[in-house]
């Protein structure tokens, strides 16, 4: 369901909001994550100088990207689309499948149970039967990471949870998205001073989509899966290059 | 996790040829033993492999430890024939943080402790820091504290029935017990802002005064509590599969009981009518009608049992609260700066799973020099070394789900 | 406040009291040194007009000047908590026998106690970390262990393995421990 900018406006977001615009709807202006330099049409590439697999070949890396039998049009800059996707290293112009797939994994995302504290008991609130996260497609909460898509980080991270939680997300298949839900996860919360607590996950996994709150509400997190779910649409793909932090560019 | 931990001193295989174990072992495989020789004696004693025994890890990520909890089981075959619980995946360093934090900020920190039973954990610190000031709290908060905290119980058992019907298999009671707790949670987000870590106590009072939202949700609540309450445990009390896998399992008897220094649901249910709010009173319980649910079998029926009628009495002690509310303030004035004179003080109340207290030392600053914050959850947990051994594993988990920790307060 | 309880805890534990038993509100406390501990908690627990023996908490305590060791105890023989406190422990190796012959139950407080101050609890079968990693090194709760101050320098910064195990490089030079006479 295409959010257009101007049902969006009661949702306490800004008019910068990018997800606003869903860049599959036709005749849209293009996406808010354009950036206004005149280069326009170069990849935005974030190169991952901070976390490596520990087999180069996993995730793809050092394969070439998949590009469709149009790699002469990909490649010739002039027939770059104004909407430059900051997923560009990979270069691949969308189609119709990829447009289906990201649609089907967006209303199919199934979470992990990875729920460390309190925020994982608003975690359960907004599976049942109140606040319905079924209605979204996110009901089976997989217990094997390697059975599930999202990672919602929901409680505190601590120094040493941090390790198996990293191993847990390393376990998870590509294509994957990773929530950090409450302000432990966002940034520390109110735990940022203690001497056993990792102040946000961002600090050893990419994460996509914050949702902050102590807890946040049921709705909160829906709201946050639902912008994960925008974001799924508008980024078509796994990304080799993503590096532990916000997987939001530095410029926007 | 940089380089393959050593074997330990168990079995010493051979390296392997295998490249997925090799490459296993080069990225740190988690192993559950450690990998240095056991240091203490009963380290020995777990980690020595007898014959035909296994470790399995129940690692920090599973459906069923009630947060982050990592077991490593000695199995023989299906059978636990020992187990070692490693904790401290959500150790957040509380006692040391309200050391350097006010009085009144210190209460915020110790809500997310058991975070189902928020206000059972502010309750021992700001009856500490009253101890300590001497500060008379008004009746009509007394009231109100005591309203709110039972709505809390039930809250807080609501959930153990759901808990413990998943962690047997049932999926359908969680369900119930989320409606439940939804509701209550809504009731006290009107009353205090905030679902789940209410933050609401404060020395001397509380936050605020009951207003009308409040008193309706719970106008409209009460009226059907009870029919909803039975509904619920009906399904899970005539379960023929459900009381025929409880009964019997886990039995505790009252030595044991005290040996492993319990309190709360889990004592009286090997038939010790200990409650601290009648035994110890605090707060105005000695004005309230309520009776003590005991049971003398210690097995895990009884301890679901008892906490079912622990909701009951709850249910009569919030209709007494609500006929009997006084009028006045709801918080004592006091300053904003406090500094108590030099001393100790502790503090203990009967929350749904055993005693929560606070053990306070204040060295005349404004800040508290120790805050030692007891939690049920931590003390009751080692009974699952107790308890555990000799059952399927699927029995052990229900045996640990009986004993309703919750990782927030097991870690701190 | 019950002074049948404080008769009764003079003429029995008379000469291994350090200090006069103190009572205020509903809490009565008696001091003894370390090495009486094993004693003085059987004879409570045991001993029929004492009968405590429901073990309500350990703690540890770091004055700044002394280490303490304090149990609660509980008895349905008197309206008030009875507070032991084992004091006089040193800053350097502090050791205390541990109860945990009587309650099985103190084991793991025991095992926190180590885990934030260092206290040796000699008896427990189980004396590890419990909350910190086992490689930790130091102990979080004693006063000469400071909170970092700044995330940036927090050991959250992204490293794998996070673990501060010596003072943070913010913490302010001249800044001494609190000391407290508990």
């Amino acid at each position: 369901m295409a959010l257009s900018r101007k049902s969006g406006a009661g949702l306490g977001v800004g008019p910068d909001d990018a997800t606003q615009v869903s860049s599959d709807a036709p005749a849209n202006e293009p996406s808010a994550l354009v950036v206004n330099t005149t280069a326009v049409g170069q990849p935005i590439v974030v190169s991952n100088t901070l976390w490596q697999s520990v087999d180069p070949n996993a995730y793809q890396g050092n394969l070439e990207p998949e590009v469709t039998h149009l790699r002469e049009l990909a490649n010739d800059p002039s027939s770059r689309r104004d909407d430059a996707r900051w997923s560009g290293a990979l270069e691949v112009i969308p189609t119709k499948a990829d447009y289906v797939l990201d649609l089907i994994r967006a209303n199919s995302l199934w979470p992990l149970l990875s729920g460390l504290a309190c925020c994982a008991m608003e975690m359960m609130s907004s599976a049942t039967s109140r606040n319905d996260m079924d209605r979204w497609g996110m009901f089976p909460f997989r217990a094997s990471p390697r059975q599930a898509d999202v990672l919602i980080v929901a409680g505190t991270l601590t120094t040493k949870m941090a390790g198996p939680l990293v191993r847990l997300w390393e376990q998870m298949p590509e294509p994957k998205w990773c929530v950090a839900m409450g302000d432990c996860t966002c940034s520390g919360g109110r735990y940022k001073r203690s001497y056993s607590t990792v102040e946000g996950i961002d600090r050893v996994m990419p994460v996509d989509v914050y949702v902050p709150g102590c807890p946040p509400r049921p709705e909160g997190l829906i709201y946050g899966m639902m912008k994960l779910q925008q974001l799924v649409k508008d980024r078509r793909g796994h990304w080799p290059d993503r590096a532990i932090g916000p997987t939001v560019p530095a410029d926007v | 996790m940089t380089a393959a931990p050593p074997r330990g001193h168990l079995h010493q295989e051979p390296p392997s040829d295998d490249p997925r174990v090799q490459l296993d072992e080069a990225a740190g495989v988690f192993e559950p033993v450690p990998p240095y020789p056991p240091r203490t004696e009963r380290e020995a004693e777990f980690y020595t492999l007898g014959d035909g025994e296994m470790f399995i890890n129940m690692g920090p990520q599973h459906p069923s430890t009630h947060g982050v909890l990592r077991i490593v089981l000695k199995l023989d075959g299906e059978n636990v024939v020992d187990l070692d619980p490693v904790l401290g995946y959500l150790h957040r360093g509380v006692e040391k943080l309200c050391e350097n934090a006010d009085y009144h900020h210190s209460i915020a920190y110790l809500d997310p402790l058991e975070y189902i039973a928020s206000l059972f954990c502010e309750w021992p610190g700001v009856l500490a820091f009253e101890k300590l000031l001497d500060v008379q709290v008004p009746r009509r908060a007394e009231y109100i504290r005591v309203l709110c905290t039972e709505l809390n119980r039930i809250l807080s058992h609501s959930m153990f029935i759901g808990w413990m019907a998943l962690d047997l298999g049932g999926l359908t009671p969680i369900l119930y017990g989320l409606i439940e707790r939804d509701e209550i949670a809504e009731m006290l987000a009107a009353l205090t802002g905030q679902r789940l870590l209410y933050n609401y106590l404060r020395i001397g009072g509380v936050n605020g005064d009951i207003n009308h939202e409040f008193m309706s949700r719970l106008g409209d609540w009460m009226s059907r509590a009870t029919t909803q309450i039975e509904a619920n445990t009906t399904l899970l009390n005539e379960n023929e599969i459900f009381v025929r896998r409880m009964r019997g399992l886990g039995k505790m008897d009252k030595e044991t009981a005290f040996r492993m220094a319990m309190t709360g649901p889990n004592l009286r249910a090997s038939g010790v009518p200990l409650d601290f709010r009648r035994a110890h009173p605090y707060s105005v319980f000695p004005e309230l009608e309520f009776d003590i649910p005991t049971r003398e079998e210690g097995d895990c029926l009884a301890r679901y049992l008892v906490r079912i009628d622990e909701i009951k009495q709850s249910l009569r002690i919030i209709d007494q609260c609500i006929h009997n509310m006084p009028d006045g303030p709801v918080t004592a004035k006091l300053p904003r700066l406090l500094r108590p004179r030099p001393g100790r003080a502790y503090a203990a109340v009967e929350g749904p799973r055993g005693q929560y207290a606070a053990y306070v030392i204040s060295d005349g600053t404004d800040q508290p020099f120790r805050m030692r914050i007891h939690d049920p959850s931590f003390v009751h947990l080692q009974a699952v070394g107790v308890l555990m051994p000799g059952h399927l594993i699927a029995d052990a988990m229900a045996v640990m789900a009986s004993l309703d920790p919750i990782m927030g307060g097991v870690d701190k | 406040m019950d002074a049948a309880l404080k008769r009764r805890l003079e003429a029995r534990f008379g000469d291994r009291l350090t200090a006069p038993v103190y009572q205020r509100h509903d809490e009565t406390e008696i001091r003894i040194g370390p090495g009486d501990v094993p004693d003085v908690c059987r004879t409570l627990h045991d001993d029929a007009d004492f009968r405590f023996i429901l073990l309500a908490d350990v703690a540890g305590v770091d004055t700044g000047e002394v280490m303490q060791v304090v149990y609660h105890l509980w008895s349905d023989t008197s309206p008030d908590w009875l507070r032991v406190v084992a004091d006089g422990l040193s800053r350097d190796d502090p050791r205390v026998p541990s109860i945990t012959f009587l309650w099985q139950g103190a084991e793991w407080m025991e095992r926190e106690a180590y885990d934030m101050f260092g206290i040796t609890f000699e008896g427990n079968r189980d004396l590890r970390r419990i909350y910190m990693p086992p490689d930790y090194q130091s102990f979080p709760l004693r006063k000469d262990f400071f909170l970092p101050d700044d995330a940036a320098r927090s050991p959250g910064a992204g490293v794998r393995h996070m673990e501060q195990s010596h003072t943070p490089r913010n913490a302010r030079p001249g800044e001494t421990m609190r000391k407290v006479r508990a």
